[in-house]
């Protein structure tokens, strides 16, 4: 009998979480959001994939310098006919990853749109990153990617390029948004504690609550430069050079 | 002093040996002599030897003590101290001496010179020694011996006392040697006794060790036992190893009821172990109780929150709870009644907040914000509680242990699911009957709201669209909590609701088409073609609202979605039906009403045009192509009927009407030209006719007909009647060839005017093909 399964120390690590994080995947239908998806939580590509009907949801727990979040993730279907529906979910999301096709130039001029719906809907401190997916299809490639990093500087939100076929630079956009929404919480900007943030606080945060009565963000500060420079370093790997973090 | 002798020594006795020694002169037999071999070897024997020396010191003292005047003779004496004083040496001198004294008086003489030499200045006491050496050592020795005996006499007399107390030492000695004896005899019991005893404590400590190991082993410490009943101490790790130690002493007393039937000891124990196992399990029941009463109430205590998912987690210790829990359903059952309990007031409260309320910073907005927007107020509401299923799906999952490493977190929540009673495992109905409580009382919130909204829709495009959503929603529950769960079943109701509402509106629609019909054109009405457009919004929103995916479509779940009465093939026909059939009886029998009231008014065109108006309204939609296969059907017969009104249109404008009319009434005997209609006079009249009418625009243009709005039925109705005109006309000839019909100059009759009788000319004319009928 292995003691571990209630020792709360052992265990801690998988169990609990110091944010919860609603996070909700936007964009074109075929773009590839679904497999983004599946690769971040399954570390696997989706084979077959079919059009998502209206939503689906699933979750992952990252780490991100000491802290744990526990992502919720609503993956939306792109398909026109199903907006009024997948529009209800953007309620109260903190995150956006707003996906298109670097091979579908369409997908890629209907931003506009998306961005639009989700600032009107989701928490008004959205963050949101813009995925250019499916780099791994180069010679197919109708969006440079200066084009649509020079987009998401304008429209003040982060970009990077994915391929959810090799997993290249999946986890990127999931933990660049959730650094992002974490320094908000630091700098006081996004309070997890009002509703409608998309953010709240796991049982380990809240026992550190209840224990000292205020929040100390100390380790993040600490790990803010040291994660950073993690990230990029990811976003430089070797055969992804067109995938920054910016 | 050159003596022979190599060793100067003063001693008389032992010069004299010396000089014996040392004088082969003497007569041979006295060789032989063995006293003179004892003065050889005493001569040889030398006086360097401790003893001699000790001897010839002792004679020196005997004198020198006595001659203290001679100072220094004394000192000559005494350094040449002969033979030392020991009585036995003294003794065997003495005997020597005795053996000899008067052979040796010569021989002691002849020794003389040396002695003499020895002797340097020979005094009295010398003189004196050497006579009264024999008799002073005799007295020495007599007193000595005196002394001696005195001494011995005391020790003998001491060894008698002695060997009196040894005597009664040895009585006391055996006396106690008996005594020993006999306690020996005693103690062998005793010891017996105590070696029996130390066995038996021997025995005693194993057994106690074993009986130690026992009771470790088949009984509980009293810290256990505390851990597992207090009621003070909340479950934790030392519970929890306890109950697993408590249900081991039960598997192993299995051990104990052995073969020969139950022991007391295992009787006993299990009866133990069952009652701290109880209060055990008691406790765990009491602690998810009191937790999941806390943990439900979410962070609704600390902070108003409209998230339905805010704080939801499962504690380790929680989960372990639950785990052991399971092997007494009854208990956890009940324990997860008390949390569907809170959860459900923790959710409502939620719910009731997040639509009339918002966030406490009023963000998001309350839902009901937007009830304006009836699409967006149900599809916020519904999403809510979608989310809000996810929420309690993922936190019972974690609270059964489902975790990441288990296969069914890894499926997506809202893909399908399959919910089968006894074909998805236990863990699996646990949680799907608590998520579905835990949920269920969001029903009556949401079916109120959503009744009022779908009740208040008269515009059927909404109410369709809303009856879409709420289908949608209701197939999504269904997939994620199962079809019987409350949630799928209301909103099963309420799309069902909404359908009807949808098909109440525009059935009342469809009557309200009957009611002005007060034109006199010949397309259809304006209020078909509204009604008709609301149809077009319906089939385009049925059509991109459909849920099987077109790439991907399985008659089984078309056959499902049929036998549900929800959204499918049979709702688009009844659909159909509901929307055409009205339209069409405006078209068809308030047509006829029409007509009578307008003699002129053409009845016939205008109901085709409303006919193919409608197919046109179907045309792109290829799931209604059942319902166009009946108007196509009606269009034929339309067209047919035109055909025949046309074609005797025809007949009567190009003046061969009568003729016609007589040859299909005729008697068969009568020769045509006899009667009236078709004299050769009337006849030759009415060719005339049609010839002129030949050369009129109406044979390639009809008025009427241009009237009708598919111009492709136009030119057909038009030449099917000019075929059949056609027929007549060669029909005509025919007859008016043929002998019994009495014609005098047929060919001049007919060959008189265009088309002379030729019917391929009369086909050319009409751009009929040559094949005629
Ligand atoms: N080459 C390549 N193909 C990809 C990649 N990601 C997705 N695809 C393909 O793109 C198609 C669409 O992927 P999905 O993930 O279903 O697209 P989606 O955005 O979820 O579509 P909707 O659910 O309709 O909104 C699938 O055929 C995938 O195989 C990628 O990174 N590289
Ligand atoms: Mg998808």
């Amino acid at each position: 009998m292995a003691f571990n399964d209630y020792d709360a120390d052992a265990t801690e690590l998988l169990e609990t979480y110091d944010f919860l994080m609603k996070y909700i995947i936007i964009g074109e239908a075929g773009t590839g959001k679904s497999c983004l998806l599946h690769q971040f939580t399954h570390n696997s590509f989706k084979d077959h994939s079919q059009h998502t009907i209206g939503v689906e949801f699933s979750s992952r727990t990252v780490k991100l310098g000491e802290k744990k979040i526990k992502l919720q993730l609503w993956d939306t279907a792109g398909q026109e006919r199903f907006r009024s529906v997948t529009r209800s979910y953007y309620r109260g999301a903190a995150g956006a990853i707003l996906v298109y096709d670097i091979t579908n130039r369409q997908s890629f001029t209907n931003l506009g749109r998306w961005l639009a719906d989700a600032r009107a809907l989701a928490s008004p401190n959205l963050v949101v990153v813009l995925v250019g997916n499916k780099s791994d299809r180069e010679d197919d490639r109708e969006v440079e990617w200066a084009e649509a990093s020079r987009w998401a500087a304008e429209n003040d939100v982060h970009f990077l390029e994915t391929s959810s076929l090799t997993g290249d630079n999946v986890e990127a956009p999931f933990l660049l948004c959730a650094r992002s929404i974490l320094l908000a919480i630091e700098s006081g900007s996004l309070d997890p504690d009002k509703a409608g943030s998309g953010v709240s606080y796991g049982d380990r945060a809240l026992r550190r609550v209840n224990s000292s009565s205020r929040l100390s963000f100390g380790s993040l500060s600490g790990r803010r430069r040291k994660g950073s420079s993690k990230l990029r370093l990811k976003d430089y790997v070797p055969g992804t050079a067109n995938s920054k973090c910016c | 002093m050159s003596s022979p002798a190599p060793r100067p020594s003063t001693s008389p006795l032992a010069s004299r040996r010396l000089v014996s020694g040392v004088s082969p002169s003497h007569s041979p037999s006295q060789a032989r002599n063995p006293v003179s071999l004892r003065l050889y070897k005493v001569l040889g024997a030398g006086f360097e030897d401790e003893a001699t020396k000790e001897a010839l010191r002792t004679v020196s003292e005997l004198y020198g003590a006595s001659n203290a005047a001679g100072s220094k003779t004394t000192n000559v004496n005494g350094n040449a101290k002969p033979i030392a004083g020991s009585s036995e040496d003294s003794d065997e001198l003495d005997s020597d001496e005795d053996e000899r004294s008067d052979t040796d008086e010569d021989e002691k003489l002849s020794l003389g010179p040396y002695l003499s030499r020895q002797v340097v200045a020979p005094t009295g006491a010398a003189a004196r020694a050497r006579k009264n050496l024999r008799r002073d050592i005799d007295l020495k020795l007599a007193s000595s011996s005196r002394k001696f005996l005195k001494a011995l006499g005391e020790v003998d007399q001491k060894l008698d006392a002695l060997q009196e107390h040894i005597t009664s030492m040895r009585t006391q000695c055996d006396e106690a040697h008996e005594q020993l004896q006999t306690t020996n005899e005693a103690c062998k019991s005793l010891l017996d006794q105590a070696g029996n005893l130390r066995q038996e404590r021997d025995m005693i400590a194993t057994q106690q060790t074993i009986l130690n190991l026992f009771l470790s082993r088949f009984t509980l410490s009293s810290e256990e036992v505390t851990a597992l009943t207090s009621r003070d101490v909340p479950p934790g790790k030392l519970f929890f190893t306890s109950m697993d130690k408590a249900t081991k002493v039960r598997e192993d007393c299995r051990v104990l009821m052995g073969v020969d039937g139950p022991t007391k000891a295992g009787l006993d124990i299990i009866a133990a172990t069952f009652a701290n196992l109880e209060q055990a399990y008691e406790k765990i029941f009491r602690y998810l109780v009191s937790e999941f009463q806390t943990i439900g109430r979410g962070n609704r205590d600390r902070e108003r929150s409209v998230d339905p998912d805010a704080n939801l987690e499962a504690s380790p210790i929680l989960k372990e709870a639950v785990r052991r829990l399971r092997s007494r359903p009854e208990l956890l059952s009940e324990a997860l009644g008390a949390l569907s309990q809170t959860r459900q007031s923790t959710l409502l409260a939620t719910f009731l907040d997040a639509l009339t309320r918002g966030g406490p910073s009023g963000l998001p907005r309350p839902i009901e914000l937007h009830a304006h927007d009836p699409l967006r107020y149900i599809g916020d509401m519904l999403a809510w509680v979608h989310q809000a299923i996810a929420a309690e799906r993922e936190f019972m999952e974690s609270l059964f242990g489902l975790g990441r490493e288990g296969e069914s977190s890894r499926r997506m929540i809202g893909s399908v699911r399959r919910f089968e009673k006894g074909k998805m495992g236990e863990t699996e109905e646990w949680i799907g009957e608590v998520v579905d409580r835990n949920v269920g009382k969001l029903c009556g919130p949401l079916r109120v709201r959503v009744q009022q909204t779908v009740r208040s829709q008269e515009r059927p495009i909404l109410a369709f669209k809303i009856a879409n959503l709420l289908h949608f929603y209701a197939l999504t529950m269904r997939r994620t909590i199962g079809e019987d769960a409350a949630l799928s079943q209301a909103l099963g109701e309420l799309s069902e609701m909404s359908y009807k509402v949808f098909f109440d509106a525009i059935e009342a629609q469809g009557r309200a088409l009957l009611r002005d019909l007060d034109d006199s054109a010949l397309s259809p009405p304006a209020t078909v073609e509204e009604h008709m457009q609301t149809l077009r919004e319906i089939l385009s929103v049925y059509e991109s609202s459909r849920l099987d995916d077109p790439s991907d479509t399985q008659p089984e779940e078309d056959g499902k979605a049929e036998t549900s009465g929800g959204q499918s093939h049979f709702g688009v026909e009844r659909i159909l039906e509901i929307m055409i059939n009205p339209a069409l009886e405006v078209c068809l029998t308030a047509a006829e009403d029409k007509k009578r009231s307008r003699p002129t008014w053409d009845k016939s065109v205008f109901v085709l045009n409303c006919l193919t108006y409608l197919q046109g309204v179907l045309e792109p939609y290829p799931f209604a192509s059942a319902e166009k296969e009946r108007l196509d059907a009606l269009v034929e017969e339309r067209v047919n009927d035109l055909v025949n009104e046309h074609y005797l249109d025809i007949l009567r404008d190009a003046g061969l009407d009568s003729a016609v009319a007589v040859l299909e009434t005729k008697a068969p005997g009568d020769p045509l030209s006899r009667i009236e209609a078709t004299q050769p006079n009337e006849l030759s009249l009415a060719l005339q006719k049609f010839s002129n009418w030949l050369s009129g625009l109406e044979v390639v243009h009809s008025p009427r007909l241009s009237r009708l709005t598919v111009q492709r039925l136009h030119s057909r109705i038009h030449q099917a009647a000019l075929t059949r005109v056609a027929n007549a006309y060669r029909k005509l000839c025919e007859e008016v060839r043929k002998p019994e019909n009495k014609y005098e100059a047929a060919s001049t009759l007919l060959g008189g005017q265009r088309p002379f009788g030729q019917i391929h000319l009369l086909n050319q004319i009409f751009g009929l093909g040559d094949e005629g009928e």
